[in-house]
């Protein structure tokens, strides 16, 4: 019972913000920025603790591993595309997931971060199912990495479209790769924002870039 | 009805979820069931065992709806009081700075690579 009304009401909240977005679009209300603020205040004003809550949208956050399955759809269909760019992903992905980590290691030397928070937020580029397999593997605490890869949605989401601009990004290639990389389900959401082409760029990016990482995450932890 | 077939199809996907918890018994690496799941759907697709139709629409709702999933995990960052600390906002704008470099870093060079790979195609 607690499962149907978690889940419907957070299907509702997120419905409304996407609303609200479409309407202003300002990187604060982002849905994934709105939806969760809105239910924090909406259990706090409810007396619904926060474990209560994640108890009753179970539902929901499992749904991220048909989901994750559900990528071998466009994959399939997309297998020429694949075929004729696979060197361009394939160097691409392999530089993005090396500077994800690289950077994120420098940076939290650069803040002292502990160690533990540190083996935490290195898989944090990747989408959520597989970063917590890879933090597992490597030995940080799969419930932080989670908080880490939902910040780099959220970051990545605002941040990204403005990076493309910036660095003026014309390629649907180059732009799906990079929203896929940076940010992954999120990045990939955004994606289909701008396209079809990107969309299917970005999902490819998010495999690739989670399939990469299990090998760095493999490597590390066979040689350390 | 469209619901129903969506319904019908995320349920036909969590065969291969299940199919890909059974196979990582089996596999000792560090693979999750779902990129399993993924791959033995993909096999299946190629293979023609399944067809694309009993699949498409379930897929298609469930990577459109991605940023719902999500949701719930964000709510549960009040569990961790120290992001809301000053520790917090170094983490939060560690995470930021990395991410522009990497999907910089990571779109520069996809622009580089496949303009390269038009050229040498002439």
């Amino acid at each position: 019972m607690i499962i149907v009304v978690f889940t419907i009401v957070t299907y509702l909240i997120y419905l409304l913000s996407k609303k609200i977005y479409k309407k202003i679009i300002i990187a604060a209300f982002h849905p994934l920025l709105l939806a969760p603020i809105l239910l924090i205040v909406l259990i706090t004003i409810t007396h619904v603790s926060a474990n209560q809550y994640l108890q009753g949208s179970k539902l929901l956050s499992h749904m991220l591993a048909p989901a994750t399955v559900a990528f071998a759809v466009p994959i399939y269909k997309n297998l020429a595309i694949i075929k004729k760019y696979i060197g361009t992903i394939a160097v691409s992905i392999t530089v993005g997931t090396l500077v994800a980590m690289i950077s994120t290691f420098l940076l939290s030397k650069l803040i002292h971060l502990s160690d533990d928070f540190i083996v935490s937020i290195l898989p944090r580029s990747i989408t959520t199912p597989i970063a917590m397999e890879v933090s597992k593997e490597i030995g940080g605490l799969p419930a932080l990495t989670t908080v880490f890869v939902i910040i780099t949605g959220i970051a990545g989401g605002i941040i990204g479209p403005k990076v493309l601009k910036w660095l003026s990004i014309k390629t649907p290639i180059a732009k799906g790769l990079a929203l896929g990389m940076g940010a992954h389900g999120v990045g990939t959401s955004k994606a289909l924002e701008y396209g079809k082409q990107e969309s299917v760029f970005s999902s490819l990016a998010m495999i690739f870039a989670a399939l990469i990482t299990l090998v760095w995450g493999t490597l590390l932890t066979t040689f350390i | 009805m469209k619901i129903i077939g969506v319904i019908l199809q995320i349920g036909f996907l969590h065969v291969f979820l299940f199919l890909g918890i059974a196979l990582k018994y089996f596999i000792p690496l560090p693979i999750p069931s779902s990129m399993l799941g993924l791959f033995l759907l993909f096999v299946a697709l190629c293979c023609n065992i399944i067809k694309l139709e009993w699949v498409e629409q379930g897929a298609k709702w469930l990577m459109a709806e991605l940023l719902l999933f999500f949701i719930p995990s964000a709510v549960g960052i009040v569990n961790y009081q120290q992001i809301f600390s000053l520790q917090g906002i170094g983490i939060v704008f560690l995470i930021l700075i990395s991410t522009m470099i990497v999907m910089g870093v990571t779109a520069l060079t996809a622009e580089k690579v496949s303009a390269k790979r038009k050229e040498e195609g002439h």
